[in-house]
């Protein structure tokens, strides 16, 4: 049961960092959230 | 010079050409030096590695960014301008405590996330006016706001640098709560004093009065604290009812964060976690990136380097090195000091009491978060109070900042006669 909430937190953080990484203007921070973006989506499918 | 060394200054140079000629993000920069490391190190560019240091901090990142989605919650239900009047309504009369509690409330988001930048930019944020309609200057409020963020960081229940020593020589953090809470509030008391009351000592209440916002108190009473007081049952919860299953930092702050939906002034839900989301990204690409960082090390065998260097110090030399070197590291992050050069100098120290020791360093370790160029509390604090430059809250600092390094050395000293009295299991 915790597993399956902390996989709902992971996505929603997930898709709050994917969100700001499309809004935001600068290339660099749009880099630095696809950075944050990486281990969240391999959490998520529980890949790593 | 020894391979290992030149591969460290190799990454060096281009952590610090990243930050100060390119001008890159903190995170890109760590990440270019790393590529660069391996690079140097003979490993190519090793996408394995790279990915599996971000896993280091996975779980840190989701404390923080819980923490700053149930901040951001609780700022705007008015919960922390309900708190910031009635401390300063029912203490004004005793500027020195009324202080204390003012420094308590800026240290508090810190001590709840473990992230300097969330005290700073949240309770720091709502603190500096008051701060300075007390008739306290920019330059010492966001010095406050700056030591309170990282003594924040610091306090108990959630000691992430602490966390990161413990982790790597097997300590679970449990008994550090007496430790810490020595170590960071008699320095708070002294850095709020020290910087805020010679300008309070004859606090004008009625003006101040005129400018707080008393709004939320007087409309929702009691239950606009509701959510601060549930996170803080949950966190203690599961210490005082064992057979209660432990939910975790994240989920504890989205129950609370939950809750403060229905307790204040209304929320719109997604733009408020949009925002916290966004306001931490920089923090946590840094946190990706000291992963990548140190992954790298580990791989080239420079952490080891390292690790040796410092155990082959003489012991008189271990303290200044310490004092120094862990403080400059954090210059890359206070979190890669601690990870990077917390657990070798925790060995060092093997004979004193390891969790005095452990939270001592990670006192230390803090300190980073004032080094530039990332200088997390540092910037954000100089943000706050609208000052453009961060070096004078820095040079403020200095006082401060050496007397925690002699606070942390005491307690390093004197860890086994203290051990008995003040570490709880």
């Amino acid at each position: 049961m915790i597993t399956l909430i902390y996989r709902g937190i992971i996505g929603l953080v997930l898709v709050f960092t994917v969100w700001n990484l499309f809004t935001e203007e600068k290339v660099t921070n749009q880099a630095n959230a696809a950075l944050v973006v990486i281990p969240m989506i391999l959490r998520l499918l529980m890949i790593k | 010079m020894s391979h290992e060394l030149i591969i460290f200054l190799a990454m060096v140079v281009t952590f610090a050409a990243g930050c100060f000629a390119l001008k890159l993000p903190v995170s890109i920069s760590m990440v270019l030096s790393a590529v660069i490391g391996a690079l140097v190190g003979g490993q190519g560019i090793p996408l394995r590695h790279l990915v599996e240091g971000t896993f280091s901090y996975v779980d840190t990142v989701l404390v923080i960014t819980c923490a700053m989605i149930f901040m951001k919650v609780v700022q705007e239900s008015g919960a922390l301008d309900a708190l910031a009047s009635l401390i300063i309504e029912k203490f004004h009369k005793v500027p020195a405590l009324l202080l204390c509690l003012i420094m308590l409330v800026i240290m508090f988001p810190g001590m709840i996330t473990g992230s300097s930048t969330a005290a700073v930019l949240s309770a720091g944020s709502i603190m500096a006016p008051v701060l300075m309609l007390m008739g306290i200057p920019a330059l010492e409020t966001a010095s406050i706001i700056a030591m309170g963020g990282l003594l924040g960081m610091i306090a108990p229940p959630v000691n992430i640098p602490a966390m990161i020593i413990g982790g790597g020589i097997d300590i679970p953090y449990v008994g550090f709560e007496l430790p810490l809470t020595l170590l960071t509030f008699p320095l708070a008391i002294f850095t709020v004093l020290l910087f805020g009351y010679k300008y309070v000592k004859k606090l004008d209440y009625e003006a101040i009065k005129l400018k707080l916002n008393n709004e939320p108190r007087e409309k929702y009473g009691f239950r606009i604290f509701i959510p601060i007081l549930l996170a803080l049952v949950l966190m203690v919860l599961n210490k005082a009812v064992p057979s209660f299953p432990s939910l975790g930092m994240p989920l504890i702050f989205l129950i609370g964060a939950a809750v403060g939906l229905f307790t204040g002034n209304k929320i719109k839900v997604v733009t408020v976690c949009k925002d916290a989301v966004q306001s931490v990204l920089p923090v946590l690409g840094i946190l990706m990136g000291v992963g990548m960082f140190i992954q790298v090390m580990t791989l080239t065998g420079v952490r080891g380097f390292i690790v040796t260097s410092c155990l082959s110090l003489p012991n008189g030399l271990l303290y200044v090195a310490m004092a120094v070197a862990i403080p400059l590291f954090g210059a890359v992050s206070s979190y890669g000091a601690a990870s990077v050069l917390g657990v070798p100098f925790l060995l060092a120290f093997m004979s004193s009491n390891q969790i005095i020791t452990a939270s001592a360093i990670s006192l230390i370790a803090a300190l980073g978060d004032m080094m530039p160029p990332t200088a997390l509390a540092g910037i954000f604090a100089a943000q706050v109070v609208g000052m453009k430059k961060y070096t004078p809250v820095l040079k403020k600092c200095l006082i401060p900042a050496l007397v925690l390094i002699v606070w942390a050395i005491l307690f390093i000293i004197f860890a086994n006669q203290l051990a008995p009295f003040i570490v709880l299991k």
